[in-house]
């Protein structure tokens, strides 16, 4: 395997060594990385009154593959189909709930009855009426079981859903589930287009790429393959005509291409990484856009994986984040524009616990845990324990360039306390294949979690998800595997930011991670673009109440 | 010369068949596969599982190899992995057009500005021009494609502003020719500097080598103009060896496409490829290497067909 490998590393490596932009990897591993600006937020610059017209075009790395909530996986996809479609529900800017296509929601005292709500005269594109029919069909797709998409998790607590009448829907849950609300921003699909298709073969019906209606504020007009998507203004839109007379999605294949059209004006919006920050910052001084800037629900992580003996006693873990500095890290890598992360969560969520035991910088400390641990100094320096050395590699994901350094960064810190570690750049995929179930084949990695707004941690951190889920570094707590179940079943929120606090609190003591720290989020616009709304996980946010002072 | 081209055609055969083995085995060793992209708290691994199982990717790789084999005889490509819902043939119908417009055009480039400059350089060997064509020439060799590329793209679009950054069109206007042309220019010259040395080393070769022939001499003993020696006489026995060459700067072409549509944002097939090598579309990649490997094998031929053509010596 091996020699199979190595072969197959020099006939790639000239294509590889060509490409140095990140590859179009999933967005919800990847949050784009950042550096230091200055805010300049439009949502203060906006003069006079909101008019309608324009033609705005907005710039993008990834390219969507198909317009359908239940299906699609990628951001680009999802983004667009925000577009397209409304859901019950949707998160605001400060990730409080708000009504979408439901003007109110209630929920039963014992968490498992929610009744929900619809505006009145919500039309599909085509014209046709939105009722309780069309979400109770919508959400029945992925409790079928033919449907083959990958949401079915999502709805898996629903046990019936009644239509009470045209606006009003009871949705009844096998058990209370707080992250439920979460579920309600789906967008809904029009049952009368596509009640007649078996739902086997609903993920791969044209309807999903040639012909998508829903009741979003922009209707699809126009997909070229691999250039652009192009939406236009719904006259019709329940909310108000949007301002925008068409939103188009052009697709750039990489973020050098993507800094020059903006730089050129061939593209009004674009998310900027952290290496092009220079370059939007003239653009800023120039006069041509304005860069918003704002915390990313996103942390930026070192996994270490419990599976390999050295990370088996959380004193080492500990007395690892001890000899790591990460505020140089983030002014060296960052230009110092992130947070110190302490804890698995986003200071952006209402679920966060600011008091969660933290490592601070402090060599001494970390040299004293490795010793009460039993690593002692061997000849070379290099730390020791029964003979074996403290010596690892640690993985990261090449394209990223501050994932990159800080892998250098964390190797040079590290040798400071006696411990060797490798650095080991690798291709997306092949390093997720590396990371994840069932090789588990790494030692740390560097990696990065977007987060979602239900600030439920079961997914990363619960014993049953090592085997095949995304706790691949092997976390587990008997005892916070209990409060995990338990706090989904918490419908007072209250109640649940305790539980979460506590699990939170004991995660970050036994250091499963050295959680590094919270990236920000930048947005170049158009010096044109009014009525922007940073959101710190949706760039599009409200995107039909943007106009352009043109 | 119809059973030359039969007997060709023939071969051809077996020599796809192995390049679809070698490159479906190749892509399949490389580590990982379409659901890395997958990468999602919210997403469960039986979901993730189900997915795998569905597209026959736990299936052994000579298990999958023959139903790809299968499908694709029967003319299905079948679905992207990616783009589930997409057919693989729509995907190269949209954008084999693009590339191809693109290595036209480029091949043009190349021959109306390499040919002129081999035989400026044949006609006056070892002098200064000759040396400064020589010198560009492998310059032009050995300046990496995406390097002249950005470096053009910083000059003429970002100081300049003179021409696009990329893509094909500008978006959101009616269709013009100009805009075109203006989108063209650089993709199709920044394609065509590789192959253009090459055929300017060619073409000097050749010439000079034609020039020393008897014939040329009596040409000129004769008293013509040296113009009507060189281009009557000369250029047609001179350019015979450079219609080889082209044939075989095909796949090169091909290669070339992957980088100058990346860097041009050009929506063609190597970019299609690109991305779908990323991503582990498995068969997107099969297909597009398929295809590509069928040009390059037809393209030859028509090379050595019309070497007969331009040269009577020759008989198959």
């Amino acid at each position: 395997m091996k020699n199979k490998k190595f072969t197959l590393l020099v006939l790639l490596t000239f294509v590889l060594s060509i490409f140095l932009a990140a590859c179009n990897a999933n967005p919800a591993t990847e949050p784009s990385e950042k550096e230091n600006e200055n805010e300049n937020n439009t949502e203060e610059q906006a003069s006079g009154e909101p008019k309608e017209g324009g033609d705005l075009i907005v710039g993008s790395i990834g390219a969507p593959t198909l317009f359908n909530d239940l299906y699609s996986t990628d951001i680009s996809s999802s983004d667009i189909s925000g577009w397209l479609y409304d859901g019950l529900v949707k998160y605001d800017e400060n990730l409080e709930p708000q009504g979408d296509l439901a003007k109110e929601w209630q929920t039963s005292d014992d968490g498992l009855v929610w009744t929900i709500t619809l505006h009145d005269g919500v039309k599909f594109h085509d014209g046709e009426a939105l009722t309780a029919e069309d979400v109770k069909f919508t959400y029945s797709i992925p409790l079928s079981e033919d449907y083959t998409g990958p949401r079915a998790s999502d709805f898996e607590k629903i046990e019936k859903i009644d239509v009470v009448d045209d606006t009003t829907v009871k949705i009844t849950l096998s058990e209370p589930y707080a992250p439920f609300l979460g579920t309600l921003s789906y967008g809904i699909l029009p049952e009368h287009i596509l009640k007649d298709v078996p739902i086997a073969e609903l993920g791969e019906n044209e309807f999903n790429t040639k012909n998508p209606v829903g009741s979003g504020p922009f209707k699809f007009e126009e997909w070229k393959e691999g250039q652009y998507v192009k939406v236009v203004a719904n006259d019709d839109y329940y909310n108000g005509r949007p301002y925008l007379d068409s939103i188009t999605y052009k697709i750039v294949p990489d973020a050098n291409a993507l800094m020059a059209q903006i730089a050129n004006g061939d593209v009004h919006q674009a998310s900027v990484q952290s290496s092009d920050l220079p370059t939007a910052e003239k653009l800023v001084d120039d006069g041509k856009i304005n860069l918003s800037t704002e915390l990313s629900l996103a942390y930026t992580y070192l996994g270490y994986n419990q599976k390999n003996e050295l990370f088996q006693d959380a004193k080492v873990r500990q007395a690892l984040t001890h000899a790591l500095d990460r505020d140089s890290m983030i002014q060296a890598v960052l230009d110092g524009d992130g947070e110190i992360a302490h804890a698995p969560s986003s200071p952006l969520s209402w679920a966060y616990n600011e008091n969660v035991p933290k490592f601070d910088f402090d060599v001494d400390k970390a040299k004293q845990l490795l010793e009460e641990a039993g690593w002692t100094p061997g000849d070379d320096g290099i730390l020791q324990k029964d003979g074996k050395k403290f010596s690892f590699e640690v993985k990261t994901n090449q394209g990223n360039k501050a994932r990159e350094q800080i892998a250098q960064i964390v190797q040079e810190q590290l040798k400071q306390v006696g411990i060797e570690v490798t650095p080991k750049i690798m291709e997306w995929s092949a390093f997720i294949e590396d990371v994840t179930a069932p090789n588990w084949n790494y030692d740390a990695v560097i990696l990065g979690w977007s987060l979602s707004a239900d600030p439920d941690p079961t997914a990363l951190w619960h014993s049953k998800e090592r085997e095949e889920g995304l706790n691949f570094v092997h976390f587990s707590d008997p005892e916070l595997d209990k409060l995990m179940e338990e706090n989904t079943k918490q419908v007072e929120q209250s109640e649940r930011k305790e539980t979460i606090a506590k699990i939170q609190e004991g995660i970050a003591e036994q250091q499963p991670y050295t959680f590094l720290y919270y990236p920000n989020d930048h947005y170049a616009l158009d010096a044109s673009i009014k009525g922007f709304v940073h959101h710190p996980s949706s760039e599009y946010y409200m995107i039909e109440k943007w106009w352009m002072d043109k | 010369m119809l059973s030359y081209i039969i007997r060709r055609v023939l071969m051809a055969i077996p020599l796809l068949i192995g390049i679809s083995i070698l490159s479906f085995g190749i892509i399949h060793l490389a580590p990982g596969d379409p659901t890395a992209l997958m990468m999602d708290p919210n997403i469960k691994p039986e979901d993730m599982e189900a997915y795998k199982e569905k597209y026959g990717l736990n299936d052994p790789t000579h298990i999958q190899y023959l139903k790809w084999v299968g499908n694709m005889l029967q003319g299905d490509f079948g679905q992207s992995l990616i783009r589930q819902g997409t057919d693989v043939s729509f995907l190269i119908a949209q954008r084999l057009p693009n590339t191809l417009f693109l290595m036209l055009v480029s091949t043009a480039l190349a021959i109306i500005i390499s040919i002129p400059f081999g035989i400026f350089s044949a006609r006056k060997p070892y002098s200064l021009t000759d040396y400064s064509v020589t010198f560009t020439s492998f310059l032009g060799l050995a300046t990496p494609n995406f390097w002249i590329g950005l470096v053009l793209i910083m000059f003429f679009s970002v100081q300049l502003g003179w021409l696009p950054t990329g893509g094909i069109a500008t978006l959101n206007e009616p269709f013009s020719l100009i805009d075109r042309l203006n989108h063209l220019i650089l993709p199709a010259f920044v394609l065509a500097t590789a192959d253009m040395a090459a055929l300017t080393r060619y073409t000097r070769t050749s010439m000079l080598e034609v020039l020393k022939q008897d014939y040329i001499r009596t040409a000129r003993a004769k008293g013509f103009k040296e113009n009507k020696v060189v281009y009557k006489h000369g250029l047609r026995n001179g350019l015979i060896p450079v219609i080889t060459i082209f044939g075989l700067l095909l796949p090169s072409f091909f290669a070339g496409t992957v980088i100058v549509e990346k860097i041009f944002n050009w929506p063609g097939i190597g970019l299609l490829f690109i991305d779908a090598a990323f991503q582990r579309d498995y068969p997107v990649i099969m297909a597009v290497t398929v295809i590509t490997a069928a040009l390059t094998v037809i393209g030859n031929l028509i090379a050595d067909i019309l070497y007969a053509v331009f040269d009577p010596r020759i008989e198959y």
